[in-house]
């Protein structure tokens, strides 16, 4: 009978022949390199399955030496002859072999080399060697088989174990009849990553499954991908911010909430979506929460469109009424039994009345660990903390403590820590040693580790509340809820049985709430509202929110966009708002980047704007280290914090482009976190690819042809790095490292973290984060754009910082006047409803407040006195800022300084003068006081023409956005606004922040606010004064008295000491321009300026060139227009064309 | 000496050719042990599975293509390497028992292979027709934890 269909043969042609003259059998050596290159010559060329030199070629080698060991243990095996054996009736049993060997078990044929490329192998090598090589070979392929065969059958099996195998089925007859189902199992049923695979498995193929965090879809998208077997192909994707690896034949695609809801404001009806899932509910995120309110109102519409809401077993009735009582299939968690231990923090005496939180209570438990279990028994230790601060007096006390018994190995964990930091947590422990990990509650729910037995839990959390009456974000720390307290117990029993100590009595925790406080009951909503007004929702008041905002904060969120400019009175978005509400960013920002992309300032505004969307680069702690502090020292500003960004950015910039692989210990030696300027980078690259989508910035033309030669140089360049991303991406899967104990402050660290000097595998040295920069970006065009940036002249950088200033107004605040007396630390500030803010350690102007003090001026009023209040100078300076953050004092975040007068002139939403002119207030908080009447009412006028003029070059550019949305994006040729007239705006508005006016600035007190203005008059002696400040004659105010002279611009409305009628008082004056010698009051001498035919169309003082005349050209922007909704014709500017067509929305 | 077959004409390019196409193919089918409820999707069945040639030396054509001179030595149950981005390795899921007929994934509690596929209830009942390797490695393995055929949807 035929042996098996080996193709080797058992035939007479392997029997050993005699040995060739060269080749003596006893001297062959199979580790020979020499001897090994021959048969990987036959074997192993460029076309066949494993390579010469590839990582499987060494692993063949490596399996061919064991497999040679194993085979010469075995040598003496007898040749069983067994021939007894009667002849099977079975005939498939009837052939078989008599003899065994162990090739019979292996299902696959070899053939041998490839003859043309080995010529010389046959005179060369004895066949008896090549046959023992095709043997080994035959075994190495039958292994990989079993191997690969082997994690196949194991993923199946584990997928099968897990709670929520039993109940797909059901998940899917239930979607089968119901529109929506709600899925609820607690962390470790396995919904998130199998649920999206019966899908796929039952055949749909449009899925979207959308999660809270970006981090999640990746690893998500990787984990399904990897289970449904398709690793490798393309059916499994994510989509978020920043990357994408969904194509046409991705059937189910992980994304944010928030690229959804931007997929619904474009689509409104989610055509491309067969099944939604939404993940998380329960975690009641703000955008969460609009997404149900959303669907809820889609689904009548789609009745085809199926959604599953993820939950944990937390308020699930809730989210089963909200979509009229939809079906709940509920799956058991998978835990081990937890004991709880109360361990109540008695009152104890406290060191000191520091709010440092004691760490004793924390200790207490670490030794309890110690003394109780065995350090063979393996289980770690999980502590839940309030925020960052708490850690690090926990992490300080614990690593004492570790550092005398050696037992411990002690992590922090939370958001602010770079990812290789965080992900040391995965890391391993050395036996005997336990992690310690000192958490926030990131731990609760979206980083999993294994492994933790034991769990302390404070029983805090620290939240940003939003407080609409301050309008600030407080960090705050509260009790957390029964909720949160089940899952951090949970944590303790996903391995095996667990501990959980809880730092509070049991009566505290039948006090918490059941559940945590939702995100939309504690933020800011002017994002979500202006969000819902792009998306033509209706009103925000009556949307019908799964639970409603408290109205306050609405009513907040939607004052704060009207003050930002982007509603009207009538809440509609203005032309800016509808833009800034596709723009996916922070309204300040999105201000910014418009007005930056006007003054054709958009390359350094996008920096700016980038880094103050990103978390600071800079690394906590550096500002106690000298060497940083100093290093850091020729990046600095004193412009502004933006600008020190600005800086930092451009700079590393160029260190990546001229030395390239030194950015990480450029960015490390000055205590910078590297991947907040990768952030950046990308972020800055999405707001140029916004500004381009909206027709606000010139696309960048495609990269210059160049020569040929430096073209296949640049192609080279990004093959190679192809090259090395792919390297990195198949050693992947992170190979856990095993964790040091050290007793260096900066926690236990891994091998890997011993900085690009330390020895490391080849692998381990390619800075991958810098390989994906280069193949995401364009370096040279980002190293253009910084080095122009350095290059950033006066006038330029003073126009950057009106634009900053008009996009962060009205977050401003004035410097104490005593300020210049007080210590560096000691400095504060105020803004309009916040006193005694203090500026972020970390600020520019904490380390050097002298730029914000005033210098005294020879002018009158200085008295000698050591405060600002009342001193006259022309050099007054505000700080605007990004953020106001409250913690345990009031922070001002990211600051920049601004001259004080002319920007209150230019930005101030309400403008109040007395009768003469030489007292403002601006926005009722801020008083200034001009020492001369005349230069005040030409300063007012002058602000008022600039003013008109900038808001009309705005609507330009908002009108030619909206023509350009209109029109298919073909005239992109066009400017967005005549060049020369923006250039016409900026040399007047640089004059006009030059101006040099001596004046005083204060803030108001209390009860000055309450007696401010006059109050309506009965006598209105309406003043005729046409063409006053080139407005239309002003109307008597209703409530402030005196006259509105524009939206903003209220005339002499402030009481004053001085004689009532002084407004009245003529004095003679003599025009400069006309020679008219005439008694005015200051108000009419004001209008005959403004409309003296002889006068020049000037500026400010000092204005040379004459000024286009802006305000008679609003309505030359009129153009005709047909509506075809109304069928009718009219005569628009732009703008109105714009709030015309929303009509029919 | 070495190949098993001498050197051929053209006509084996047109094979590669061919065994290419069928490598992009969409899954045929969804592969399911009788035995163990296994289920994987598999892309080709025969002994000539895409990235492997009959013939040496040959399928310089493509060399964008990594080929093994290797074919099975059963009517297999073959899908795509999931565990490599390598396109052209290729996973031998299972093939049908050659006495019974059952269809029966790889894995040693389901199946062995002795010059042919037999389910390991096959092997039990005649195990006397196995040489004593086969037998003793038999008695080694432990006794399946058997999931009924009669419920493939047990998984899910
Ligand atoms: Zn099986
Ligand atoms: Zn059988």
């Amino acid at each position: 009978m035929p042996p098996p269909r080996t193709r080797e043969g058992r035939g007479p042609r392997d029997r050993p022949p005699a040995p060739s003259q060269e080749e003596d059998p006893e001297k062959w050596d199979w580790n020979c390199p020499e001897t090994r290159r021959l048969f990987e010559d036959a074997f192993f060329g460029d076309e066949d399955y494993i390579r010469q030199g590839s990582e499987e070629c060494q692993k063949f080698w490596t399996f061919f030496e064991r497999l040679q060991r194993f085979q010469n243990l075995k040598t003496t095996r007898k040749e069983e002859k067994d021939s007894r054996r009667p002849k099977h009736s079975i005939p498939a049993l009837a052939d078989l072999p008599r003899a065994y060997d162990p090739r019979y078990r292996i299902n696959l044929s070899v053939l041998g080399p490839d003859t043309r490329r080995s010529r010389g192998l046959g005179r060369r090598l004895a066949p008896e060697r090549v046959s023992e090589f095709r043997q080994a070979l035959l075994h190495y392929l039958d292994f990989g088989q079993k191997q690969a065969f082997g994690r196949l059958a194991k993923l199946q099996r584990e997928r099968m174990a897990l709670p929520i195998a039993q109940y797909g089925d059901r998940i899917l007859q239930t979607l089968k009849e119901h529109q929506v189902v709600v899925v609820a199992g607690d962390t470790g049923c396995g919904k998130s990553t199998q649920v999206p695979q019966y899908l796929l498995a039952a055949g749909f193929s449009h899925v979207a499954c959308t999660q809270p965090r970006r981090i999640a879809c990746i690893s998500l998208a990787k984990r399904v991908g990897f289970e449904s077997l398709s690793q490798y192909g393309s059916q499994v994707g994510y989509q978020i911010r920043f990357e994408s690896t969904r194509s046409a034949a991705t059937k189910i695609v992980f994304l944010t909430v928030g690229l959804l809801l931007r997929q619904i404001q474009r689509e409104p009806r989610l055509p491309q979506y067969q099944v939604l899932i939404v993940d998380e509910v329960h975690e009641r995120h703000l955008h969460n929460d609009f997404l149900l309110g959303i669907l809820r109102r889609l689904l009548p519409q789609r009745p085809d469109l199926k959604v599953i809401l993820m939950s944990a077993t937390i308020n699930i009735s809730l989210f089963s009424s909200y979509f009229g009582s939809a079906p709940v299939v509920q799956v058991p968690g998978r835990l081990f039994p937890i004991t709880v231990v109360y361990q109540p923090q008695e009152a104890e005496p406290t060191t000191s009345k520091s709010e440092k939180l004691d760490p004793r209570p924390f200790l207490r438990v670490l030794e309890a660990i110690d003394n109780k279990y065995p350090p063979e028994e393996r289980g770690d230790l999980l502590v839940f903390l309030s925020g960052m601060a708490e850690i690090s007096a926990v992490l300080e006390a614990a690593q004492t403590y570790a550092s005398h018994t050696q037992r411990w190995a002690v992590l922090p964990l939370h958001s602010a820590l770079s990812v290789a930091d965080q992900d040391k947590v995965f890391d391993v422990a050395p036996p005997g040693v336990r992690k310690c990990i000192l958490s926030t509650n990131i731990a609760e729910t979206s980083v999993t580790i294994d492994g933790i037995r034991f769990v302390v839990d404070s029983g805090k959390v620290k939240e940003m509340s939003y407080d609409p009456q301050a309008k600030l974000q407080r960090l705050q720390e509260f009790w957390i809820s029964q909720a949160s307290a089940e899952q951090r117990k949970g944590r303790a029993g996903r391995t095996g049985p667990g501990v959980c100590f809880r730092l509070y009595a049991e009566s505290d925790y039948d006090a918490f709430a059941p559940y945590p406080v939702p995100e939309i009951r504690r933020v800011a909503l002017d994002a979500l509202v202006l969000q819902m007004k792009g998306m033509s929702v209706g009103d925000p008041r009556t949307f019908p929110f799964i639970e409603p905002p408290p109205p306050t904060s609405l009513e907040t969120a939607i004052l704060y966009l009207r003050d930002q400019g982007a509603l009207d009175s009538s809440e509609a978005l203005t032309p800016i708002g509808s833009l800034l509400a596709q723009l996916p960013v922070d309204v300040v920002i999105g201000k910014m980047l418009i007005l930056g992309s006007m003054f054709h300032l958009a390359e350094p505004v996008l920096t700016i704007a980038a880094a103050l969307s990103v978390q600071s680069p800079f690394t906590r702690g550096a500002q106690s280290n000298p060497e940083c502090v100093a290093a850091r020292r020729p990046l600095e500003s004193d412009q502004g914090d933006p600008f020190t960004l600005f800086n930092v950015f451009n700079t590393w910039v160029q260190v990546k482009s001229e030395r390239s692989r030194n950015s990480r210990r450029w960015c490390r030696h000055r205590g910078i976190e590297e991947h907040r300027l990768y952030e950046m980078a990308n972020l800055r690259r999405q707001f140029k690819e916004l500004l381009e989508d909206h027709g606000l910035l010139a696309r960048a033309q495609a990269s210059k042809p160049g020569d040929s030669y430096s073209r296949l140089r640049q192609r080279r360049e990004r093959q190679a790095l192809y090259q090395l991303k792919r390297q990195h991406e198949e050693g992947q899967g992170r190979r856990r490292k095993v964790l040091r104990l050290q007793e260096d402050q900066d926690g236990c660290s891994s091998d890997e973290d011993r900085g690009g000097t330390a020895s490391q595998g080849a692998n381990d040295n390619v800075d991958i984060q810098d390989v994906k920069f280069k193949l995401r970006h364009n370096l040279e065009q980002l190293q253009a754009a910084a080095s122009s940036a350095q290059a950033l002249t006066r006038d330029q950088m003073a126009l950057l910082k009106l634009v900053l200033g008009r996009g962060l107004y009205p977050q401003l605040a004035i410097p104490d006047p005593f300020n210049s007396g007080r210590k560096d630390s000691d400095q504060i500030f105020h803004t309009e409803t916040k006193q005694g803010a203090v500026l972020h350690p970390t600020c520019i102007f904490a380390n050097s407040p002298e730029v914000l003090h005033t210098q005294e001026q020879e002018a009158r009023g200085s008295d000698g006195s050591r405060d600002d209040k009342d001193k006259m100078s022309s050099k007054h300076q505000l700080l605007t800022f990004v953020s106001l953050l409250e913690t345990n004092k009031p922070y001002l975040v990211n600051c920049v300084r601004i001259p004080a007068l002319q920007s209150l002139l230019l930005f101030s939403r309400s403008l109040d003068t007395n009768g003469d002119c030489c007292r403002l207030v601006a926005d009722g908080w801020l008083e200034l006081q001009l020492v001369d009447s005349e230069s005040a009412v030409r300063l007012l006028a002058a602000s008022l023409r600039l003013r008109a003029h900038w808001e009309s070059a705005l609507d330009q550019q908002l009108a030619h956005q909206a023509r350009w949305r209109l029109e298919d994006k073909d005239d992109e040729e066009t400017a967005p606004v005549n060049r020369k007239e923006v250039a016409a705006l900026s040399r007047e508005l640089l004059q006009f922040t030059a101006s040099k006016v001596s004046y005083s600035l204060r803030r108001l007190t209390g009860l000055e606010i309450q007696n401010l203005y006059v109050g309506p008059q009965t006598i209105t002696a309406a003043p005729s004064l046409p063409g006053l400040f080139g407005c239309s004659t002003p109307s008597p105010h209703p409530t402030k008295g005196g006259y509105a002279v524009t939206d903003f611009l209220t005339y002499s409305c402030l009481t004053s000491d001085a004689d009532l009628y002084s407004d009245c008082l003529r004095t003679f004056w003599t025009c400069p321009h006309c020679d008219l010698h005439m008694p005015f009051t200051p108000l009419e001498r004001i209008a005959h300026e403004s409309t003296c035919p002889e006068a020049p169309q000037d500026g400010p003082p000092g204005a040379e060139e004459a000024a286009p005349e802006p305000l008679q050209k609003a309505s030359a922007l009129q153009r005709p227009y047909h509506c075809e909704a109304c069928q009718k014709d009219f005569l628009f500017t732009p703008t109105e064309v714009l709030r015309h067509r929303r009509q029919h929305v | 000496m070495w190949g098993a077959l001498g050197p051929v004409g053209d006509m084996p390019c047109l094979l590669t050719l061919q065994m290419e196409c069928e490598a992009e193919r969409r899954p045929l089918g969804v592969f399911e042990c009788q035995l163990c409820a296994l289920t994987a999707p598999y892309s080709y069945v025969g002994q000539q599975p895409p990235g492997t040639k009959s013939v040496v030396g040959l399928g310089h054509s493509a060399h964008w293509h990594h080929f093994l001179p290797c074919s099975l030595l059963e009517e297999s149950y073959v899908m795509r390497d999931p565990f490599t981005p390598d396109k052209d390795r290729f996973l031998i899921l299972g093939s049908r028992c050659s006495s019974c007929g059952r269809l029966v994934c790889v894995g040693p509690e389901c199946s062995l292979f002795y010059s042919k596929r037999f389910c390991l209830p096959c092997v039990r009942e005649n195990i006397d027709a196995f040489p004593q390797e086969i037998q003793q490695d038999l008695e080694k393995r432990k006794v399946p934890s058997k999931r009924p055929a009669s419920q493939p949807g047990s998984r899910t």
